[in-house]
């Protein structure tokens, strides 16, 4: 009834083996059938279409609200660094190099003319603004406050837009106006000053000496901005520079403390700080400034604390998002899971009948791809109309934020439209695109696992 | 040359504490184009024979050749390769993949083996016409009956061009008159085509078809005859 193998002793069990696939012309790979696993995990995707339409919207609207808080909060911080730099000092600025370190009066650049010449044979894409910072004391018979006195061209510095507008008496510096002043509400009141009444400036001189100038309040503005309203007084450059002359400096080079570069491309900042690093880095007679007194800062390294709060913020944003994630990440997994487990005997029956391990490796990565894809673009549709919508109507925070809040030295405006930059949604996309596929991983380990002998029993 | 070889095999598994023989020094050798069954009641092996004929399982000694190939010898993917290109299978339970239609079932595994679409298409036409569904190859499993579900299983089953086809209790959940069509069906194409069929069965109307009953009991080969099934119940009197 049965037959006794004989075998060629003379050749090992592999090369007999091999001689007999190769009889019997069985291909020893066989390539992979990609559109057949595409249309398979595709059909497998919607077996279950509520279950995967109910996956698909649980992700898309965490995607959404991902896309909406960070949209806010990168608007908030947007707006937050534009308005420092619009009420500060510029995408770039150019000052004495000790000053930011140690701020003092006598810390000024002495060929202000010639460094303003040369900036502008750069031809550079926005507004430099000249201007004269100095820390006085400001002192009426009623009261003496410590403030910032900002000398600056009142026709063409770019802060006479801003607050021109908010002037609620007198009016702006004028150019006649000598000893003109324009100061905030919140001063005035501390001063007890009103439109006409002068004020004495005092400065500390390096020598310990004091250098003490009349001026006299031209206009009162009132921003809203504590920052602004309380310890700022504007004055032309010409009032301002005395005090520089009383510290030394040579009034025909028209001495200034620091250059504000308010650039109008954003993008521009990198390259611009580079030409600028690169322009002031050799001594050069023309300016008479030397390598070693002259900074090129741009405005992170003018506002380091804004900086500063702004990683702190987006720490707390990051793990809000990780937290999103994760809830994407087990929505994912738990339906490729389920619908792997449901699948057991099938993926057996597929086993058995000679699809290899990989294969199925593969056909649930296909799934969760495809998953992937569909949950992206959800989460863009249910995202991006989010963003489209509040980008364009803005959600008014005035209630929430009391008039004059500033945070770390600068200001949100109450009205915040969504932001979204072209690097933010790369990354948003790779991060949930990567996610998703991730959470592919140990059902499709979990597949390949799937003997077909035991499979077949369930 | 005989197709399938089977030397001394013997399987036995853990249970708890207790080891299990489910079968013991099994010799059996099948020529091509037999159309044979494995018959015995529960518990008696059938099944087990078959997982390990179709290289589902592994022997705990002993060898089986196919094709002159000793199963045991293949590595996991050749195994699988083996067993796409040699042995087809046919379930009770149909086993088909919900998600494709008729047609696309009996492609699916011609798409494993890299067969041009046209090939696979003209081949899986003429399978369906031949176990009659050519009316019906675009529907899905779940738009068919058990009868014609199997079928189109038939159909997956010999539309790869196998040599061997194992074939467990196919019949179990089919009424008379398809029972009857799908073992002629099988039956003219074992003979066709010089395919072997081994089928697992309780059924009497296999073994009524079958030109050798192997008889499995507790592990061993009871009886293995060319026969009918009157010798067979007349050889169970005996017992």
């Amino acid at each position: 009834m049965s037959k006794k193998i004989v075998s060629d002793n003379s050749l090992d069990e592999k090369t007999l083996v091999a001689k007999a696939i190769s009889r019997h012309q069985l291909p020893k790979t066989t390539s992979l059938p990609l559109s057949t696993f595409i249309m398979l995990a595709w059909r497998n995707l919607w077996r279950h279409r509520r279950r995967t339409i109910i996956t698909l919207l649980s992700i898309a609207l965490g995607f959404g609200l991902a896309v909406f808080s960070i949209g806010l909060q990168d608007s908030g911080h947007n707006n937050m660094v534009r308005n420092a730099i619009n009420m500060g000092d510029g995408h770039i600025t150019l000052q004495h190099k000790d000053f930011l370190a140690s701020p003092a009066n006598y810390r000024f650049i002495d060929d202000g003319k010639k460094t303003l010449n040369k900036l502008s044979n750069t031809h550079i894409n926005g507004v430099i603004a000249p201007r004269i910072t100095l820390q006085v004391l400001a002192s009426t018979a009623n009261n003496s406050v410590g403030i910032r006195l900002q000398g600056i061209d009142p026709n063409t510095d770019p802060l006479r837009p801003l607050l021109e507008k908010n002037m609620i008496e007198g009016h702006w510096i004028t150019t006649n106006e000598k000893r003109g002043l324009v100061i905030g509400a919140g001063m005035a009141k501390k001063l007890k000053v009103k439109i006409g009444s002068k004020i004495i400036l005092i400065a500390g001189k390096k020598g310990g000496e004091t250098e003490s100038h009349l001026g006299r309040v031209r206009g009162i503005f009132k921003s809203g901005i504590l920052e602004l309203d309380s310890y700022l007084i504007m004055s032309s450059l010409d009032f301002t520079r005395k005090f520089l002359v009383a510290e030394g400096a040579d009034i025909n080079k028209e001495p200034l403390t620091r250059i504000a570069i308010f650039l109008n491309n954003e993008d521009d900042i990198k390259p611009v700080k580079q030409t600028l690093v690169k322009l002031f880095s050799t001594d050069d007679a023309e300016t008479e400034e030397t390598p070693s007194n002259l900074a090129v800062l741009d405005w992170q390294d003018m506002m380091p604390q804004l900086v500063q709060y702004i990683v702190v913020d987006d720490v707390s944003a990051y793990i809000m998002q990780i937290f999103i994630l994760l809830v994407i990440l087990f929505g994912i997994i738990n339906t490729v899971l389920m619908s792997i487990l449901e699948r057991t005997r099938e993926f057996g029956l597929l086993r058995a009948l000679g699809l290899k391990r990989q294969y199925l490796v593969l056909l649930v990565f296909i799934e969760t791809l495809l998953l992937s894809f569909m949950a992206v673009a959800c989460g863009w549709f249910v995202g991006g109309s989010i963003h489209w919508y509040v980008a364009a109507n803005g959600i008014d925070f005035s209630g929430m934020i009391p008039e004059g809040t500033t945070f770390a030295g600068t200001f949100m405006d109450p009205v915040i439209y969504s932001e979204l930059s072209y690097s933010r949604v790369i990354q948003l996309t790779t991060i949930v695109f990567f996610t998703t596929l991730i959470s592919g991983v140990y059902p499709a380990i979990k597949a390949s696992r799937i003997q077909p002998i035991e499979a077949l029993k369930t | 040359m005989s197709l399938l070889n089977i030397h001394n095999i013997s399987k036995s598994y853990r249970q708890g504490e207790i080891e299990v023989n489910a079968l013991s020094e099994i010799n059996l050798t099948f020529e091509k184009g037999e159309f044979a069954a494995l018959v015995g009641p529960s518990g008696s092996g059938k099944t087990t024979l078959l997982n390990l004929i179709g290289g589902l399982d592994t022997p705990t000694s002993g060898e089986i050749h196919l094709n002159e190939i000793n199963l045991s010898s293949l590595d996991e993917q050749t195994l699988s390769q083996f067993r796409l290109f040699q042995i087809g299978f046919i379930f009770q339970a149909y086993n088909l993949v919900p998600v494709l239609s008729a047609l696309e079932n009996v492609e699916l595994i011609m798409v494993l083996q890299n067969r041009h679409l046209s090939e696979r298409r003209e081949r899986a036409e003429h399978y369906l016409k031949l176990v009659g569904l050519q009316d019906l190859i675009h529907r899905r499993p779940s738009a068919l009956s058990g009868g014609q579900q199997q079928r189109v299983a038939v159909a997956r089953a010999l539309a790869a061009g196998p040599g061997l086809v194992l074939a467990d209790e196919p019949t179990a959940n089919l009424d008379t008159e398809n029972a009857s069509a799908l073992l002629d069906i099988m039956y003219n194409l074992s003979k066709e085509e010089d395919t072997t069929f081994i089928f697992s069965t309780h059924d009497v109307r296999v073994m009524d078809r079958a030109e050798r009953i192997i008889k499995l009991e507790d592990g061993y080969i009871k009886t293995d005859t060319i026969s009918t099934i009157s010798s067979i119940m007349n050889s169970d009197q005996n017992c």
